[in-house]
């Protein structure tokens, strides 16, 4: 049974797809399939928003695609990350990290 | 897992099409939905409720779908942009790296092009300011010149009397408006007196009509009404925006002022517009034609003194406007016998009147400079050829790595065009000195000198042939280039071996370079010829150390019972300066007008010949040292002297021209010729002179004493000892001794107004010459450059020869036969394309024929002596071989 998931922070689907894809290059079923299990379904991302991601993502920049062969021997577009894309995950995890710190020590009492 | 991708979306290419890029998006949602339903299947679910339980769960499908098409297409569109940007980049990043490698190469090249471009966009300017620009008033094309014609005496553009104008004005119904004026350089203006220094002004006569034909209001005030233009009512002036500025300071209160103009005063009625200046470039004012009186222009119908234009009324052609004007001199010429044989009119479009004798000169110019910039084409795509050989392993690598042909075509092409504007660039600059230069030398001898500049139309010129230049020299290269086959190059070794083809075609371009530099250096030989032909004109009188000074004595000042004693005083105050060995007066200088037309001069006839005929010949009023002061011989007879007074009988003295036709084989001193009523003697025959230009032989003309026929306008020749305008100030200061207010129209030398005629056929003669020694250098360039490369790239071949026992002689015959067997199949289509071309020399030259075969003759010598040089240079080269090293360096 599918747990109730944790909504998402605005903008944390594409942190969440870059530091996805440090990995490995993977396809965008792979990408929602790592997610879900890295989080034991508690960050259930969306497929639409998911896909969506990807493709601006990619106009960006930030990831590039290249269809390939799926372990199943299906057609598939596998998307890996670029430098740029590299550099991009290691700004936003850091401004993310200063913003939970922030919002931490606002909520939790003292 | 796929291998890894990496760097491999660099090379895609071509790039996605849209609708790929829908059938991608398709596939990838397709994909993902297909693993989520085997989940759904997995967990149990029947395939069917698998499928739409994905489905659902993935949100909005279609929307998803769109937003991924809409960025994808995005993205193709701006890589692909970015993408040619950044080759572009490339390209002009890599072609300046591969000039700079090729330092000679860009240096001969550029100057080259900066010289061929550069004399382009000058002579461009020339024409464009000359012969496109728009004349300066509204719908100039309805606007025409009219003339008189005389078809009889082959006089298709006569002037036009007062009288006939007068008649063509009231009947011509097809003219918008009619009108004439009275200009002549340097001989219609008027002395302005009473505002700081009195100074010669120049100034054009109208009718009323004049700037209602052309439409041109004034800037400042208005222009002459036609109540204003009645005689007793017409010392009015309306100034040109120039002398406004310059005597004035652009001071608006000038209008309604009166200016002393030769003793009268005339109010200013208005000022014109900056760019008006009809009909010529450096016009002070212009004034009612009635202010000219008739004693001193006459204005019966054999006074052809103006000059006719004409606005065609709406819809109305030339054509049928000349013929409502020719029916009308027809009619006047059956009922005047003064306009008999005047039976026709020529009527031309007004541009044509202004630029007419420019037009043809100016377009040969033009042709001329396209020449040079097609021999600097040629040779530029010949180095470029012998750079491909040099290059073609490069270019081959680079194909084996990918770069497709159409890539490195663009990347060869891009090169030249960065050459071309590199050098098109550095001609703007040189063009900009030409046109200065031009400006300097031209301003007089060119009509409407003062609007040649260059503008954003002439830079938009220079861009346009920079570009097509470089396509033009860069095209053939290139794609011989990348033509060829990629696999034999890259097996033919570590040296490039030059392809038969490419040494063929550069030969070709050697042909051709020869060929056109044939042809220019022909039109440049002739212009030259005729130049000194014209050089060596004897004008019949010795204009050295003559110094000519231009004066006007206003009749206000001297009527006629004090103009004799002021004449004498002035000749004899001029004579005393030391120094001054004679002075002569006259009406007008040779070359600057042939005085005026004795109407009606009656030849006797013989007993028992034909009757009398009555003639209409020139006539010159001179003083009676004239002859000496300009070196005239006398023939027969004697000349003028001291006795000859106003009160004594007037004399003829006739020039031989007119001895020889009206009086063959006797002598014609002491025979008289009637005007009027009087018979006048001929006393004297002095030598043919060239009165009205260098290159007509003089006409019959009639001397007579100055004081027996006094005019206003008087030139004086003084005869000095050694350089004349080291006395212009003692003359001058002699002149201020007679009268201190005397205003002195102009001092110059009569060696210098004989150079003045041959201004332009010099700068048409020196700019040929100019462009024919560029040809000439850059065809010789052109078989030098294809020679050199040619040795050194038979080497082998050469040093075998040498090897086999090849004497200098033969090794040097080899390359020099080569050398000449290129020139001479220039040579023979140069001059064959010559006969054709300079055909429309012809008519700017002076008594040299367009196929004048001494000039062909020697212009072949020459283009040969320079292509042995050309060829003599690299043959030393290839004697300077070392068999055992040639071989060796295989």
């Amino acid at each position: 049974m599918p747990r109730p998931s944790l909504g998402l922070l605005q903008g944390t689907v594409d942190v969440l797809i870059l530091r996805t894809l440090t990995w490995a290059p993977m396809h965008g079923y792979g990408v929602s399939r790592w997610i879900n299990d890295r989080s034991d379904g508690a960050l259930a991302v969306e497929d639409a928003a998911l896909y969506q991601a990807l493709h601006r993502l990619e106009r960006k920049g930030l990831v590039s695609s290249e269809w390939g062969i799926s372990e199943k021997n299906h057609r598939a577009k596998y998307y890996s990350l670029t430098p740029a894309g590299r550099r991009q995950l290691r700004a936003e995890v850091a401004e993310l990290r200063q913003y939970m710190a922030v919002l931490f020590r606002v909520l939790d009492p003292a | 897992m796929p291998r890894t991708p990496g760097s491999r979306r660099a090379f895609r290419f071509p790039w996605l099409s849209t609708r790929q890029v829908v059938a991608d998006v398709d596939a990838e949602l397709a994909f993902h939905l297909a693993r989520k339903a085997e989940e759904f299947a997995a967990a149990g679910l029947s395939a069917d409720d698998a499928r739409r339980e994905a489905a659902q769960r993935f949100g909005d499908l279609e929307y998803t779908r769109r937003y991924c098409r809409d960025e994808d297409v995005r993205r193709e569109r701006e890589s692909r942009h970015m993408t040619i940007m950044q080759e572009l980049e490339q390209d002009i990043v890599y072609a300046l790296r591969s000039l700079r490698s090729a330092p000679g190469f860009a240096l001969v090249a550029l100057l080259t092009l900066a010289l061929g471009i550069g004399a382009n966009t000058a002579i461009f300017s020339v024409v464009r300011g000359v012969l496109l620009r728009p004349l300066p008033f509204p719908a100039a094309e309805q606007v025409v010149r009219v003339w008189h014609a005389n078809r009889s005496a082959n006089e298709a553009r006569s002037q036009v009397s007062e009288p006939d104008f007068k008649e063509w004005l009231a009947a011509s119904r097809r003219f918008a408006s009619l009108s004439a004026y009275w200009y002549q350089p340097g001989g219609s203006g008027a002395d302005l007196t009473g505002i700081g220094n009195p100074e010669r002004i120049e100034g054009v006569y109208v009718t009323p009509g004049f700037f209602e034909t052309l439409r041109a209001p004034a800037a400042l005030g208005r222009t002459i009404r036609p109540e204003e233009a009645v005689i007793g009512n017409d010392r009015f002036v309306v100034l040109s925006d120039g002398f406004w500025r310059r005597r004035f300071g652009a001071d608006p209160s000038v209008i309604g002022r009166a200016l002393t103009m030769d003793g009268v005063p005339h109010t200013v009625l208005g000022v014109m517009a900056p760019g008006f200046n009809f009909p010529a470039d450096r016009i002070d004012y212009w004034m009612p034609l009635s202010t000219i009186p008739a004693d001193g222009i006459g204005r019966q119908r054999s006074s052809r003194f103006l000059d006719v234009i004409g606005r065609l009324a709406p819809g109305v052609t030339p054509v049928q406007a000349h013929d409502e004007l020719a029916a009308v001199a027809r009619r006047t010429a059956a009922q005047e016998p003064e306009a008999k044989d005047w039976t026709d009119v020529t009527i031309a479009p007004v541009r044509e009147a202004v630029v007419g004798e420019v037009r043809r000169p100016l377009l040969v110019l033009l042709g001329a400079v396209a020449f040079v910039l097609l021999i600097t084409c040629a040779n530029i795509a010949s180095l470029l050829l012998a750079r491909a050989t040099a290059r073609q392993r490069e270019i081959a690598v680079r194909s084996a790595l990918g770069a497709g042909r159409g890539r490195i075509l663009r990347q060869l092409l891009t090169e030249s065009l960065v050459l071309a504007l590199a050098g098109g660039a550095l001609g703007v600059a040189l063009a900009y000195l030409g046109v200065r230069a031009l400006g300097a030398v031209g301003a007089a001898e060119l009509p409407r000198a003062s609007a040649i500049r260059i503008d954003a139309v002439v830079l938009l010129y220079a861009l346009g042939v920079s570009t097509a230049a470089g396509l033009l020299f860069g095209l053939l290269p290139a794609l011989r280039a990348t033509s060829q086959n990629l696999q034999a190059m890259l097996r033919a070794g570590s040296r490039g071996s030059v392809g038969a083809g490419g040494q063929r075609l550069r030969s070709t371009l050697v042909v051709a370079e020869v060929a056109l530099a044939v042809v220019l250096v022909v039109g440049a030989g002739l212009a030259a010829k005729s130049f000194a032909r014209l050089l060596n004109v004897d004008p019949g009188f010795q204009p050295t150390n003559v110094l000519a000074v231009k004066l006007s004595i206003p009749s206000e000042r001297y009527p006629d019972e004090r103009y004799p004693a002021y004449y004498e005083a002035l000749l004899t105050r001029i004579a005393a300066v030391p120094g001054v060995q004679a002075v002569g007066a006259a009406k007008n200088f040779p070359l600057r007008g042939v005085g005026e037309i004795a109407p009606k001069v009656v030849v006797p006839g013989k007993a028992g010949g034909a009757g009398d005929r009555e003639l209409r010949l020139p006539l010159l009023h001179v003083s009676a040292d004239y002859f000496r002061a300009m070196g005239i011989p006398l023939r027969a007879g004697r000349v003028f002297t001291a006795a000859d007074k106003d009160d004594t009988p007037p004399v003829w003295v006739v020039n031989e021209a007119l001895a020889r036709r009206y009086f063959p084989g006797e002598s014609a001193v002491g025979k008289t010729l009637r005007v009027g009523q009087s018979s006048i003697q001929i006393v004297g025959v002095v030598g043919d002179i060239r009165q009205r230009t260098l290159t007509e032989p003089a006409e019959p003309t009639l001397y007579i004493h100055y004081l027996q026929n006094r005019r206003s306008g008087l030139s004086l020749a003084v005869r000095t000892t050694g350089d004349p305008l080291r006395y212009a100030n003692a003359v001058r200061r002699a002149i201020w001794e007679v009268d201190r207010d005397q205003t002195i129209t102009s001092v110059e030398t009569m060696s210098a107004i004989v150079g003045g005629t041959v201004a332009r056929p010099r700068l048409l003669a020196t700019l040929l010459v100019l462009f024919g020694v560029m040809g000439l250098l850059l065809g010789a360039l052109g078989i030098y450059g294809v020679l050199a490369f040619a040795v050194s790239q038979r080497r082998q071949e050469i040093g075998v020869r040498v090897a086999l026992g090849a004497t200098p002689r033969s090794v040097l015959a080899l390359v020099v036969g080569q050398g000449m067997t290129l020139a001479l199949a220039g040579v023979v289509v140069g001059v064959v394309g010559a006969l054709a071309l300079t055909r429309v020399l012809a008519a700017v030259l002076y008594e040299v024929r367009a196929t004048d075969p001494a000039t062909f003759v020697m212009v072949v010598a020459v283009l040969l002596g320079a292509a042995f040089v050309a060829s003599w240079l690299p043959a030393r080269r290839a004697l300077r071989i070392d068999p055992v090293q040639a071989l060796r360096y295989d």
